[in-house]
C-alpha cells in the first residue's frame, strides 16, 4: 500500500445510498477501513426512497459481485424498461421513453432523420413504435428469446425496488464485507483549525469518530457538506416543482414494466407497480397549486402519503477538503426520469476511481468536481427539457414553456429545433435516443432534416423505416410475458 | 421530395485540404451542393510527405477508396505509431503507439499495475513492452488488427505514411468524377456583401467572377478569405510552441522500412523521419529565435541517412489558429484555419475533423448561426486538446543542453495542461474524454516515455498479489512477442499488398 493513502472512511447516512457507498468502497478497495454512521433518512431523500431506478444499477451490482438472484429475486425487485408519459402535450397520444435503441442507422444516417422524413410521405407510426424496449414495455414482455436473424436491439432494464428488502440486502452485504456500523440521532462536525479539514464527527451521546475521508450520504440536508462552506446553487428557476407527495403500498393487481407519469395542471403524478410493491406520487409547484389539490389526486390512498419540500439544485463543489457529498446530499433533483439513485451510483464509482491521497489535493478534487457537475447539470437539462417542450395551457405549463433554459440546454434545443441534431456533451447520463424519445414524443419537430439523409431516396427511406417497424413487431411477438418470466426466475434461483 | 435549392460551395485552394473537402462533399451530399474548386498551379502545396492518424481510414472508407489502390498510388507505408528519440532526455526513446497498453482486461488501466510493480520491486521493463503496436513496430512487422476483441492482436490500430503531393491529385480524380468543377486561376479579389458582410464572390486574375453561398478557405497559410478578407484574428500560440520554421529534404530509402514515423529531438527543435515506399521524408522543425536557417540546414544534412533527392528547402509558419474557423459564410479548413507543427501528425486529422463537422452540420444557402456555433464548439475542442498534447512533449523534458530546451522546459504552460500533468504525476490519473483525438493511452505513452512517472497508483491495482501480477505481465509480454514474430515483415507485406506502380 502507498504511504499517503486514505485508510479510514466515515460514511454518514442511513439509507440505500450510504450502504451502497460502503459496500462498493469496501469491495473494490479492500484496504479501506469503513464505518457507516446511520442517522434517520429524511422523507425527501429521493435516492434512498424512489423505487424506480435506471438500468445502470445492474452494472453497479455486477461490480459489487451481486447477482440477479440477490438483487431481483431475494430483494423482491421488479423490472422496468421505461416510462410512459401521458398528457404532456395536448392532443398528442402518450409516448414511451424506454431504455434502449430507437431504430437503427441506415447507411450512416441516424434513424430518426429517416423517420422525420416521413412528413414527405405521410407520417408513419409514432416514434416509440420503433423501439423494441418500448414495445416490450407496452405489452408487458421481457426480451429473452433470441431475435430471429435480425440485429440484437439494445434494451436496458432498471429495477423497481422493494425498499425495505433492498436496504437490508445492501446493509447485510456491507457488514459481511467488514464495514462497521454505528447509529446516531444527530451529529456535529468538528473542523481542524489549521486547514479546515474535518477532524471528527461528534454525536448526541457524546461519542466521536475520526477518519481520513468523510462521505456525506445524509440526503438533501447535506448534514456534513453544508458545514464546509460554499454556496448551494438553486435551480428552481429551471425546475418549477418544489413539493412532492409520496405514497407507497402493496402491489397492484397488475405489475407494470413502464411507470406512468401524467402531467397535471400544476406538475405531474406517477404511479408504478412491481410484483411486490406499488408507488404513487405527485410533484407540483406550490406557487401554482395547494397541497390539498395534490393530495386530492391520490384519492383514497392519500391518507398515508407524506407531503415534502424539495429544493432543487446542487453544490458546485460536492467535494471540499476531506468531505465528499454523494447523492441527494450533492445534488437534489425531482424524481422525473428517476435519476437520483443513478447519480449516487455514478458518484460512488467516480469516488472509487479518483480516490486521492490523504491530503485531498485541490487539483484532484477539482477534476472530480468538474465531472460531477457536468453530469448533474446534464440531468438537470434533460429534466428541464420535459417542461420547456411540453404543450399544455394551464398557467403552470405556460410559465414552464417560457423558462429561459441553461446555456447548455439552450444549445441542445436550438440545434435540435434547427436540424434534428443533438450535440455531444461529456458525462451525459441520458443517451441520444432518450433525448429523441422525449423530444419527438412531445411533438417537438425540427425545422428541417439532416442533408446527409438524402443519401437514401424517399422510397428507400420509407422502406427502411417500415422494415424496422416489422422487425420490432417480429422481435417482440415471441417474448415471454413479464409475470411468467419473473416466476421462472424465482424458481430457477431457488433450485 | 421537394426540390431544394443547392448550396453553391466555392473552395479556394487545391491542396490536400481542398481536394479532401471536394471529395467528401461531392460523395456525401450530392443533391445538396455544387462544388467549384479554384486552384492555381503556380502556387505550390505545402505537403512534404505526410504521416497520418488512424482516423484517416474512416475518411477513406466513407469515400469508397480502395486501400491497396490508395497506398500504391500515394506510395504509402503502414504506421503503428511515432517514435520519439531523445525527448525526455538524450539517449532515451519511446513509441507513442496507435493502440493500448496491456491486455485491456484489468479492472484499472494497465499503467497503474505497471507503476505498482515499479514501486514495489524497484524495477519494471519499459511500458512499451506491453503494447502490441510497440512490439510490432520495433520488430518491423505488420498485419491488420484482429477483429476479435478478445485477441491481443486487436489492441492496436494503424495509419499511413504517404506522399501528400500524390494524395491531392488522387482525391481530385474522385471529386471530378463525382461532378466537382475545377477552375485554374489565382484569386485576386474577394467581394463582400455591403449589408451582411458575407462573402458574395471571388474574382480571378483572368477577370472571371465566381459567386457562391458558402466559401471554403483552403488557401493555406495566406488565409485569403478568413484572414485577409474577413480579418478574423489569429491567436498566437508561439510562446508555447516556439518552432516557426522547417527545413525539408527527402532522401532515397536505403535503411529498413519502419512501420512508424520518427521524431528526433534536435538542439533547437526536432527532426522527422517518415519512410515511404520510394523515399524517406526528412525535415528539421526549429525555432528561428534559437538557431539560424544555415545552422538548421547543416544540422539536417548531417543527420539524414541515404542519398538526398532534392536540395533542402525552408518553410515558415507560426503556431496558433484563427479565433473561429467558421466566420459568416466562410469556413477555413487546413492551414488557413491554423497551424500546429507535425509532431503528432495532426494536420490531416484537423482537416478531416473540420470536414466531418461541415458534412454533419451542412448549412442551407443562408448560413444559420446555430450550425456555425456548433461547428466552432467542436473545432475549438479539437484544437485545444491537440495544443496541450503537443506542448506536453516539449515541457516534459529533462533536456538542458541548449537554450531552446531550457526555454520549453521552464515556460509557463496553459492551466488546462498544468492540471493534466499534476493529476498524472500524483496518481496516474488521465483526464478522460470520449470525443476527440488522443485518448488515455496516448497521454500515458508520452508522460511515461518522457519521465513523468506517477508518485502513486490507483488503489484498486493493489488487489492482485504481487507475484501473480508480475507473472501475468511477463506472460503478456511473451505472448505479444511471439504473436509479432509470426506476423509478416512490413516491407514484405507492402510488396505483396500495395506495391507502388513504378520506382521513383
Amino acid at each position: 500500500m502507498q504511504p499517503d493513502s486514505i485508510r479510514t472512511v466515515v460514511i454518514a447516512g442511513g439509507g440505500i445510498v450510504a450502504w451502497s457507498a460502503a459496500a462498493a468502497l469496501k469491495r473494490r478497495i479492500g484496504s479501506l477501513r469503513i464505518a457507516v454512521v446511520t442517522c434517520p433518512v429524511p422523507a425527501n431523500a429521493l435516492a434512498d426512497r424512489a423505487i424506480s431506478t435506471l438500468p445502470s444499477i445492474v452494472g453497479f451490482h455486477e461490480d459489487l459481485g451481486l447477482t440477479e438472484a440477490d438483487t431481483v429475486v431475494r430483494a423482491e425487485s421488479g423490472l422496468r424498461v421505461g416510462t410512459m408519459f401521458e398528457g404532456w402535450s395536448m392532443g398528442i397520444p402518450p409516448y414511451v421513453h424506454a431504455y434502449g435503441s430507437y431504430g437503427a442507422p441506415v447507411s450512416a444516417v441516424a434513424f430518426h432523420q429517416l423517420w422525420l422524413r416521413g412528413a414527405d410521405w405521410g407520417t408513419p407510426q409514432s416514434f416509440d413504435c420503433f423501439s423494441p424496449a418500448a414495445e416490450l414495455g407496452r405489452l408487458g414482455r421481457i426480451a429473452s428469446a433470441a431475435s430471429a436473424g435480425g440485429p440484437t436491439p439494445e434494451i436496458g432494464y432498471g429495477l423497481h425496488l422493494t425498499l425495505g428488502r433492498y436496504h437490508q440486502l445492501m446493509r447485510a452485504y456491507a457488514l459481511h464485507l467488514g464495514v462497521a456500523e454505528q447509529s446516531c440521532e444527530s451529529l456535529d462536525v468538528e473542523l481542524r483549525g489549521e486547514d479546515g479539514f474535518i477532524e471528527r464527527l461528534k454525536f448526541d451521546d457524546g461519542s466521536t469518530i475520526e477518519g481520513d475521508l468523510f462521505v456525506d450520504c445524509s440526503g438533501p440536508d447535506s448534514l456534513i457538506r453544508s458545514k464546509m462552506g460554499g454556496e448551494f446553487a438553486d435551480w428552481s428557476k429551471w425546475l418549477p416543482c418544489d413539493r412532492l407527495v409520496v405514497g407507497e403500498g402493496a402491489a397492484d393487481s397488475q405489475a407494470m414494466m413502464l411507470d406512468r407519469v401524467a402531467a397535471t395542471p400544476a406538475g405531474w403524478r406517477w404511479n408504478s407497480s412491481s410484483p411486490s410493491r406499488s408507488s404513487r406520487g405527485v410533484a407540483y409547484s406550490s406557487a401554482h397549486s395547494s397541497g390539498e389539490e395534490a393530495l386530492g389526486q391520490f384519492g383514497a390512498a392519500g391518507a398515508d402519503a407524506t407531503d415534502v419540500t424539495i429544493r432543487q439544485g446542487a453544490w458546485p463543489e460536492p467535494w471540499v477538503r476531506n468531505c465528499v457529498a454523494i447523492g441527494d446530499a450533492a445534488a437534489m433533483l425531482e424524481p422525473l426520469e428517476w435519476a437520483n439513485l443513478h447519480l449516487a451510483h455514478s458518484q460512488i464509482d467516480r469516488l472509487i476511481s479518483m480516490m486521492p491521497g490523504r491530503d485531498c489535493a485541490t487539483v484532484e478534487l477539482a477534476e472530480y468536481n468538474r465531472q460531477c457537475t457536468a453530469e448533474v447539470e446534464r440531468v438537470r437539462d434533460f429534466i428541464c427539457m420535459h417542461y420547456i417542450t411540453a404543450g399544455r395551457d394551464e398557467p403552470f405549463w405556460k410559465d414552464a414553456a417560457e423558462i429561459d433554459p441553461p446555456a447548455s440546454l439552450a444549445h441542445s434545443l436550438s440545434l435540435f429545433a434547427d436540424r434534428g441534431r443533438l450535440p455531444y456533451y461529456e458525462e451525459e447520463t441520458f443517451s441520444r435516443d432518450s433525448w429523441l424519445a422525449v423530444l419527438l414524443g412531445q411533438g417537438f419537430r425540427p425545422r428541417r432534416t439532416d442533408p446527409l439523409a438524402d443519401i437514401l431516396t424517399p422510397e428507400d427511406a420509407e422502406r427502411e423505416v417500415a422494415r424496422y417497424g416489422d422487425f420490432v413487431r417480429a422481435f417482440v411477438a415471441p417474448q415471454p410475458n413479464y409475470t411468467d418470466y419473473m416466476s421462472n426466475l424465482r424458481q430457477r434461483s431457488f433450485q | 421530395m421537394t426540390d431544394r435549392q443547392k448550396v453553391r460551395v466555392v473552395i479556394i485552394g487545391g491542396g490536400t485540404a481542398g481536394w479532401m473537402t471536394a471529395g467528401a462533399l461531392t460523395k456525401l451530399l450530392p443533391g445538396r451542393c455544387s462544388v467549384h474548386l479554384v486552384e492555381s498551379e503556380a502556387i505550390g502545396i505545402v505537403g512534404v510527405g505526410e504521416a497520418t492518424l488512424p482516423h484517416i481510414r474512416a475518411f477513406n472508407e466513407r469515400l469508397g477508396i480502395d486501400e491497396a489502390d490508395f497506398m500504391a498510388t500515394t506510395r504509402a507505408t503502414f504506421k503503428l505509431g511515432i517514435e520519439f528519440q531523445g525527448w525526455g532526455r538524450a539517449g532515451e526513446s519511446y513509441i507513442h503507439p496507435f493502440g493500448t497498453f496491456g491486455s485491456g482486461k484489468g479492472t484499472v488501466e494497465f499503467h497503474h499495475y505497471w507503476n505498482r510493480r515499479r514501486q514495489e520491486t524497484g524495477t519494471v521493463p519499459p511500458i512499451g513492452e506491453y503494447s502490441m503496436a510497440v512490439t510490432m513496430a520495433y520488430m518491423n512487422r505488420f498485419t491488420r488488427p484482429d477483429p476479435d476483441p478478445d485477441a491481443i492482436e486487436s489492441t492496436f490500430n494503424y495509419a499511413y505514411q504517404f506522399d501528400a503531393t500524390l494524395f491531392a491529385p488522387y482525391l481530385r480524380r474522385i471529386a471530378e468524377g463525382l461532378g466537382a468543377r475545377r477552375t485554374e486561376g489565382r484569386v485576386v479579389d474577394v467581394e463582400l456583401d455591403g449589408d451582411s458582410g458575407d462573402v458574395r464572390a471571388v474574382r480571378l486574375e483572368s477577370g472571371e467572377r465566381i459567386e457562391g453561398d458558402l466559401f471554403i478557405d483552403c488557401s493555406g497559410f495566406v488565409s485569403l478569405i478568413i484572414g485577409k478578407a474577413l480579418d478574423e484574428p489569429f491567436e498566437d500560440w508561439s510562446h508555447w510552441l516556439p518552432c516557426d520554421r522547417a527545413v525539408a529534404m527527402p532522401c532515397r530509402t536505403r535503411t529498413a522500412l519502419t512501420p512508424y514515423t520518427s521524431a528526433i529531438a534536435m538542439p533547437a527543435g526536432w527532426r522527422w523521419r517518415i519512410p515511404l515506399q520510394h523515399r524517406t521524408g526528412n525535415g528539421y522543425v526549429y525555432s528561428s529565435a534559437f538557431t539560424s536557417d544555415d545552422e538548421a540546414r547543416t544540422g539536417l544534412v548531417g543527420a539524414v541517412e541515404g542519398e538526398p533527392i532534392a536540395d533542402p528547402r525552408v518553410l515558415k509558419f507560426k503556431a496558433g489558429r484563427r479565433r473561429s474557423s467558421w466566420v459568416r459564410n466562410c469556413i477555413a479548413i487546413g492551414l488557413s484555419s491554423g497551424f500546429l507543427e507535425p509532431l503528432e501528425s495532426t494536420s490531416i486529422y484537423l482537416i478531416q475533423a473540420a470536414i466531418t463537422g461541415l458534412v454533419e452540420l451542412f448549412p442551407e444557402p443562408k448560413v444559420s448561426p446555430v450550425d456555425r456555433n456548433e461547428f466552432n464548439r467542436l473545432i475549438d475542442m479539437e484544437y485545444d486538446r491537440i495544443r496541450d498534447f503537443l506542448i506536453l512533449h516539449y515541457h516534459a523534458t529533462q533536456r538542458s543542453e541548449s537554450e531552446f530546451w531550457d526555454y520549453v522546459r521552464t515556460m509557463r504552460v496553459p492551466d488546462t495542461l498544468h492540471e493534466k500533468i499534476e493529476l498524472f504525476r500524483r496518481r496516474g490519473r488521465i483526464v478522460k474524454y470520449r470525443e476527440g483525438v488522443f485518448l488515455d493511452a496516448s497521454w500515458v505513452a508520452v508522460y511515461i516515455g518522457q519521465g513523468v512517472i506517477p508518485e502513486g497508483h490507483d488503489m484498486r491495482a493493489d488487489l492482485p498479489a504481487l507475484r501473480a501480477l508480475t507473472d501475468g505481465m511477463d506472460a503478456l509480454r511473451s505472448e505479444m512477442r511471439s504473436k509479432a514474430e509470426r506476423m509478416p515483415d512490413h516491407r514484405a507485406h507492402i510488396e505483396s499488398y500495395c506495391p507502388m506502380a513504378e520506382a521513383a
